[in-house]
């Protein structure tokens, strides 16, 4: 027992963790005898202990689970010691519930866990539509189906979409571009374990006095500096996950820049690659933006700061503008990296070169930069000044442009394809059409006079997960569709994944499409009750949004038989010719016995004689380790 | 735990270990990250400065607020120590690249005091200032964006600690002081921070 304290794993973890309630107890107690100032009443406050044992507990965890083990080792002024990879590989379970340093494992660890966060996440979305399924419906009170919303999105936003993006990112990347490893193992390493410590304390806040944070993902003050306890949960659970993402964000950028194989110049780097570059771009500028605004209503909350309090001084709408100066890049952080995924797909499934690889790496770079220009188009009817709309509206417009860039380069490669429609072709064909439906809404909603119409309508709610749902979340099923068998050896079911796809695709547009009309007829968003004239289409919504719960049933099924029993898959299934299908499936430990030299572009598909990636000169036979062959680019 | 020695065999059996990852860039990695991480970190600074604006620029809100002053002098002698910081701790790079492990402890220890200087003036101001970030919006503004800024000394004298002490251990050679040089880049990244807070706070 005592040699499983000192090590690191869930014992220690879990003996710092009681440390860390009996620290915060101590702390707050500390403090509050020390001060004589008004605000601290009294000397033991469970809000405070609360607030003290967030910020503590989580740290504490992760420092016994050995997050950051060779740090304090380095601190103590031990000598430098390269990652040597002895953590490396997973071979039982339980390697996926350590710190472990291997890209392909912490890829998995990511994926799989963020999938776990969709289906709570789901669950939340069902029982709020168990609620809207008839006016006056007392399923749940309204305190609760706002937290149910507000913790529905947050959780998607921070523990779904990012991450799995990240995940898929993490496994495929290295392999990608011809690297062992990422930049930083240990960095990624802590990285994900930030993520389920995030997860936690958003479904932990249900069971804080006063009930989950119940205003939205958005947490606009003053509303979240007079909000209960349970506000706490969110500010600093945003940080966690924040910091999560920045640090993977470092690691991808870094990896990109410093670990390409010979030959792979940045325009050839498959769009997969540049896309995750681009959304680390963002992560990196942003992310910031959000911590800070949750640092703000920390201090405002548990300092009796001033940032939010009018009758000090304080400025709301600064909330806005800090939070969104985030939040709108994020809606690329939550979509650039699947629109990676597509072109991924489309080229290999279409067995064509992809249609203009250049406009489509700089529209992404051109929507890093746009994407920074346009947040106050959340906030036309927030009080803010009213000229700011006009630049905003403009901008908003113009960043459709690169986006439209994307969408006609995807159908031009299409056109006159030899087109596959096996599962990640067919959700790729569906994101194209469900997100740019939801494309187009945008662009509507650009125009101030309809923002102002809409904006607190069912029309945003309609929206947004035309965007996320159809365009987010498709590109996810797309990718670990089109990655499972290079991520588990397996093959997946295809007919079930066809049946997994047309049940999506058909009540995704059930469920959110009548939203459009629901909004347009003026029923406002964010309400646990609603006007009996709404009551048919809400009902039908419902049933759909059900239908729609248990498509992803069909999902779960296909992905944990096809693991547990899936026909081996090859190395190369799909013919494709970027890096990551010259290894074996799954990878080996150390992904390449040699660094592979690319000689040409990603997508050859087609074109006589292309090859992108070789081995030279041929590799010592190091046993069954890879299906090392060069891929020739035949349709 | 048991996982790890069954990694630990698997990977003696199975593996020579990777090939060596292939540099694509004549930046070092470590140094890039940290290039990066300052950019979040110059980022994180500007959402604290989106706050000043708005209290200070968008409301116009009188600076400092009505009945409180803030010390420049002091302040302006601190800044003077922490600038001259930046150049103790470039003495004790250079040291170290010429093979002088004198100039390279003498150097990161005055550095640390120096910094650890500023960090105590910065506390005491803090006690003798005679108003509270609970007062109002300008109090909270200079109380967050100095703290801020604090939180960073604090951390940049963390990493300046273990330099130290890794410097009198004996570490680092002429060949190999990539650890002095990328925690001294975060150094004068706090550095010319404090310059943007110094002036917009206390003086403009
Ligand atoms: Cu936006």
């Amino acid at each position: 027992m005592a040699a499983r304290i000192r090590q690191p794993g869930f014992y220690r973890a879990g003996v710092w963790m009681v440390g860390a309630v009996a620290f915060s107890f101590f702390l707050t107690w500390v403090v509050r005898t020390s001060t004589g100032h008004s605000t601290f009443r009294h000397f033991i406050s469970g809000d405070a202990i609360l607030t003290v044992a967030l910020i503590a507990v989580p740290l504490a965890f992760l420092i016994g689970i050995g997050g950051f083990d060779y740090w304090f080792y380095w601190a103590a002024g031990r000598p430098t010691r390269p990652e040597d990879h002895s953590g490396h590989g997973a071979y039982t379970w339980k390697d996926y519930f350590r710190i472990n340093t291997d890209h392909k494992v912490i890829g998995i660890q990511y994926t799989v866990n963020s999938f776990i966060f969709l289906l709570v996440g789901g669950l939340l979305a069902m029982l709020m539509r168990a609620q809207l399924a008839q006016p006056g419906s007392h399923f749940v009170d309204a305190n609760t189906f706002n937290g149910l919303f507000s913790v529905h999105a947050s959780i998607l936003i921070f523990l779904f979409i990012i991450p799995v993006f990240a995940g898929l990112g993490n496994f495929v990347i290295p392999l990608m571009i011809g690297a062992p490893d990422m930049a930083f193992p240990r960095l990624n390493a802590l990285s994900f374990w930030l993520l389920p410590v995030a997860g936690l304390m958003m479904l932990g806040s249900f069971f804080a006095p006063g009930g989950s944070f119940a205003d939205g993902w958005t947490a606009y003050a003053p509303l979240s500096t007079n909000a209960p306890i349970g506000q706490t949960f969110f500010s600093v659970a945003v940080q966690f996950a924040g910091a999560s993402s920045v640090m993977t964000a470092l690691n991808f950028l870094v990896t990109i820049i410093t670990m390409r194989a010979p030959g792979m110049s940045f325009f050839r780097m498959p769009l997969l690659v540049w896309a995750n570059f681009a959304t680390s771009l963002l992560v990196v500028i942003a992310t910031p933006f959000i911590a800070a605004s949750q640092f703000f209503v920390l201090l405002d909350r548990a300092l009796g700061f001033n940032f939010f309090n009018a009758g000090h001084g304080g400025d709301v709408l600064m909330y806005q503008h800090v939070f969104w100066f985030y939040s709108h890049p994020a809606v690329y952080i939550m979509m650039l990296p699947g629109f990676g995924i597509i072109s991924e797909v489309i080229a290999v499934k279409a067995r064509k070169p992809i249609f203009g690889y250049r406009m489509m790496a700089f529209s992404l770079l051109a929507i890093v930069g746009l994407g920074f220009t346009v947040w106050a188009h959340h906030m036309f009817t927030s009080g803010m000044a009213n000229w700011i709309r006009i630049p905003m509206a403009i901008t908003t417009s113009i960043i459709a442009v690169p986006t439209g860039i994307k969408i006609f380069s995807w159908l031009a490669t299409l056109y006159r394809g030899v087109l596959h429609l096996d599962t990640p072709m067919l959700f790729t064909l569906g994101f194209l059409t469900t997100f740019t439906l939801g494309g187009i809404s945008g662009v509507m909603l650009a125009m101030i006079p309809f923002d102002i119409h809409v904006s607190s309508s069912y029309f945003i709610v309609a929206h947004i997960h035309y965007v996320l749902f159809g365009g987010s979340l498709m590109t996810i099923f797309a990718g670990v569709y089109y990655w499972f068998p290079k991520m588990t050896g397996r093959m997946f079911d295809e007919r079930l994944g066809k049946w997994h796809f047309w049940t999506t695709f058909v009540f995704l547009n059930l469920t959110f499409g009548p939203m459009h009309i629901l909004g347009l007829q003026g029923m406002p968003r964010r309400v646990s009750t609603y006007a009996s004239q709404f009551a048919d289409m809400n009902l039908f919504i419902s049933i759909a949004s059900f239908g729609l719960g248990l498509s992803v049933l069909i999902f779960l099924y296909n992905i944990v038989t096809s693991w547990r029993g899936g026909p081996r898959a090859t190395a190369n299934p799909y013919r494709a010719m970027t890096l990551e299908w010259h290894v074996s499936s799954p990878p080996p430990v150390f992904n390449f016995d040699r660094v592979p030299t690319v000689v040409g572009g990603p997508y050859e598909y087609g074109v006589p004689g292309a090859q992108h990636g070789i081995f030279t000169p041929t590799p010592t036979p190091m046993g069954a380790s890879a299906g090392v062959h060069a891929t020739s680019g035949e349709t | 735990m048991e996982a790890a020695s069954i990694a630990h065999a698997h990977g003696h059996e199975e593996h020579h270990g990777p090939p060596p990852a292939h540099k694509s860039s004549r930046v070092e990695p470590q140094l890039l990250g940290m290039l990066l991480f300052i950019i979040s970190e110059v980022m994180i600074f500007g959402a604290f400065f989106t706050a000043y604006f708005f209290i200070r620029v968008a409301q116009g809100d009188p600076w400092p607020a009505t009945g409180t002053k803030l010390p420049v002098d002091v302040a302006g002698v601190n800044t003077a120590i922490l600038v001259s910081s930046s150049f103790t701790i470039h003495w004790a790079q250079t040291s170290i690249k010429n093979g002088n492990r004198f100039g390279l402890k003498a150097g990161m220890l005055t550095t640390f005091l120096l910094g650890a200087t500023f960090l105590f003036v910065q506390i005491n101001e803090y006690a003798n200032i005679g108003f509270a970030p609970q007062d109002g919006a300008q109090e909270t503004i200079f109380y967050s964006l100095t703290g801020l800024h604090g939180a960073h000394v604090f951390i940049g004298l963390c990493l300046l600690l273990f330099v130290t002490v890794r410097a009198f251990r004996g570490h680092y050679s002429p060949e190999e002081h990539r650890g002095v040089e990328v925690p001294g880049i975060y150094w004068h990244f706090v550095d010319v921070m404090w310059l943007v807070v110094y002036s917009t706070v206390y003086i403009l």
